[in-house]
């Protein structure tokens, strides 16, 4: 079976785009993405594109924006890992034999679809009694501080981490440093978190060109970076009531992902998780197995995750720095992988990298732990 | 609606509410392994049996942890208190609580369910849902 290489990425500005769209948006990610890979645009043969709210056949308004008409193209939707489960699926076209050149591209116009707490679909019956996704980490923050005796100063730590690597990112939502107490001070949204605990409502995309091994031998730029795993699973049923401060599905996504790639969690040199709140970034990592369980608020405290500690968690700025525009926001992820494996990261480069995973989890649905997760493995 | 004011339940597939202002939370038991779900399931997750009966749950059961909710959309007034409560059947259920101020809310506590009205239909028709209570209070 061949393997899968990512060979251009492209990526828009995140933040808001008033004078813009997700149809935009898109376009402006795989026109980078092209030139980056140095191909013909005509190379693609099929597309998958991830988007939420963007309405119906959003990614074939962009390949129509950008002249590609004709190729097949799956529309993508798994909430907040829609833009990685698009990945995913582009790589199984590969791996599968079926194509050799395809593009993920991951939009969202957020700004223009929505304001405030997200929250599950209204159908759900914890939308029906006032489920929001800040309340649902909120309580998961609680039941966290109360297990390990983590502070709330040890969680603002977090988001003064990744806003701090922002601010280093010229691609970021938020470029400005903050400091603990300005999390403590911000607005209350759903006790224990505040404003700076909570990833931002953003527009943008992103966009990456994967090949086989046989369209790397004819079109590679001598950049390109191995997908060596893409893996995807549904939360379980609970049978009972399960830990809020463990995440078997990130663990169970993290394994399949691990054993595909032959490597071990401690074999990983940097991270892109889904801190879509600071509480999540704590359950993301301790549920791939790259900090024991309990441990992580000490290990961000001493500055292990870093860039320069001992495993950087989020570099990019993450979901709260970069912003968080929630089809873009996995294929976004991949980008920084890349661009870190390449050693193009500028002033958030971290020396030496040759292993990156990237982790997505996106929806909330009753009764189940968690809707869709995504583990990436790349592999320089 | 009633002569006690209770009136349509806000979800009858989730919540049975009596005249009587009584009610409880409704899910499934698998009659094949005994195991509990909310809300009603068409099939067990732990052995598959599709021999499943619906159930009303227990009133009483214990706070997992909670939240105060302090922005939202617009059909909730904010702030509200959020939490889940485990029931003895082994079901976690999340609902709002009352009767209690968030400084004073340990996890662990004891909670009660409770029917009180809860919102409107597109009519604005009162309906009637639930909250958890603490058990001391009641």
């Amino acid at each position: 079976m061949t393997d899968v290489h990512v060979v251009g990425v492209g990526m828009t500005r995140f933040g808001k785009h008033p004078d813009s769209d997700a149809t935009d948006l898109g376009a402006a990610a795989f026109l980078e993405a092209i030139a980056d890979a140095g191909i013909d645009p005509r190379l693609v043969e099929s597309a998958y594109v991830g988007h939420v709210f963007q309405g119906m056949v959003t990614g074939q308004r962009i390949l129509a924006q950008v002249g590609l008409a004709g190729l097949p193209l799956s529309n993508v939707e798994n909430a907040c890992s829609s833009g990685a489960t698009a990945i995913r699926e582009a790589s199984l076209a590969i791996r599968a034999g079926e194509n050799d050149v395809v593009v993920a591209i991951g939009t969202e116009h957020l700004t223009s679809k929505f304001a405030g707490a997200l929250t599950p679909d209204p159908s759900d019956p914890e939308a029906a009694v006032g489920a929001t996704m800040p309340g649902v980490y909120a309580m998961r923050a609680r039941r966290y501080m109360e297990e390990f005796g983590m502070t709330r100063e040890q969680l603002a730590l977090i988001p003064v981490k990744n806003k701090s690597n922002a601010a280093q990112n010229p691609l970021a939502h938020f470029r400005k440093e903050i400091t603990v107490e300005d999390v403590l001070e911000s607005r209350a949204i759903a006790d224990p978190l505040r404003l700076h605990d909570c990833s931002p409502v953003t527009d943008g995309s992103a966009a990456v060109i994967l090949m086989s091994d046989t369209a790397m031998k004819k079109y590679g730029n001598g950049r390109a970076i191995r997908l060596a795993a893409s893996t995807l699973r549904s939360g379980s049923v609970d049978v009972e009531p399960t830990s809020m401060t463990y995440e078997p599905l990130t663990w169970l996504t993290a394994k399949e992902a691990y054993d595909k790639a032959g490597i071990g969690p401690e074999d990983v040199d940097f991270a892109e998780v889904h801190d879509c709140f600071s509480i999540a970034e704590v359950l993301r990592v301790e549920g791939l197995g790259l900090f024991e369980q309990g441990s992580y608020p000490w290990a961000v405290e001493r500055g292990e995750a870093n860039i320069g500690g001992r495993l950087p968690i989020n570099p990019s700025g993450g979901l709260i720095g970069k912003g968080h525009p929630l089809g873009g926001t996995g294929v976004a992820q991949v980008v920084e992988l890349v661009r870190q494996l390449r050693g193009e990261a500028g002033v958030r480069q971290i020396e030496g990298a040759r292993i990156g995973v990237a982790h997505c989890r996106g929806g909330k649905a009753v009764g189940i732990e968690g809707a869709a997760c995504t583990v990436q493995i790349l592999v320089r | 609606m009633s002569g006690s004011g209770v009136g349509v339940s806000f979800r009858p597939g989730e919540l049975e509410v009596r005249p009587d202002g009584t009610g409880n939370l409704l899910g499934s038991r698998c009659r094949a392994c005994g195991a509990h779900f909310f809300p009603v399931r068409e099939a067990c997750a732990g052995c598959l049996s599709q021999d499943l009966e619906t159930v009303a749950f227990s009133t009483e059961g214990i706070l997992y942890t909670y939240t105060v909710v302090r922005q939202s959309i617009p059909a909730f007034e904010v702030p509200y208190i959020l939490g889940y409560v485990d029931f003895p059947e082994g079901v976690r259920i999340m609902g709002q609580i009352a009767g209690i101020e968030p400084g004073d809310i340990t996890i662990g506590m004891p909670m009660v369910l409770s029917i009180e009205p809860f919102g409107t239909d597109d009519d604005g028709n009162p309906l009637t849902g639930y909250r958890f209570r603490p058990r001391e209070t009641n």
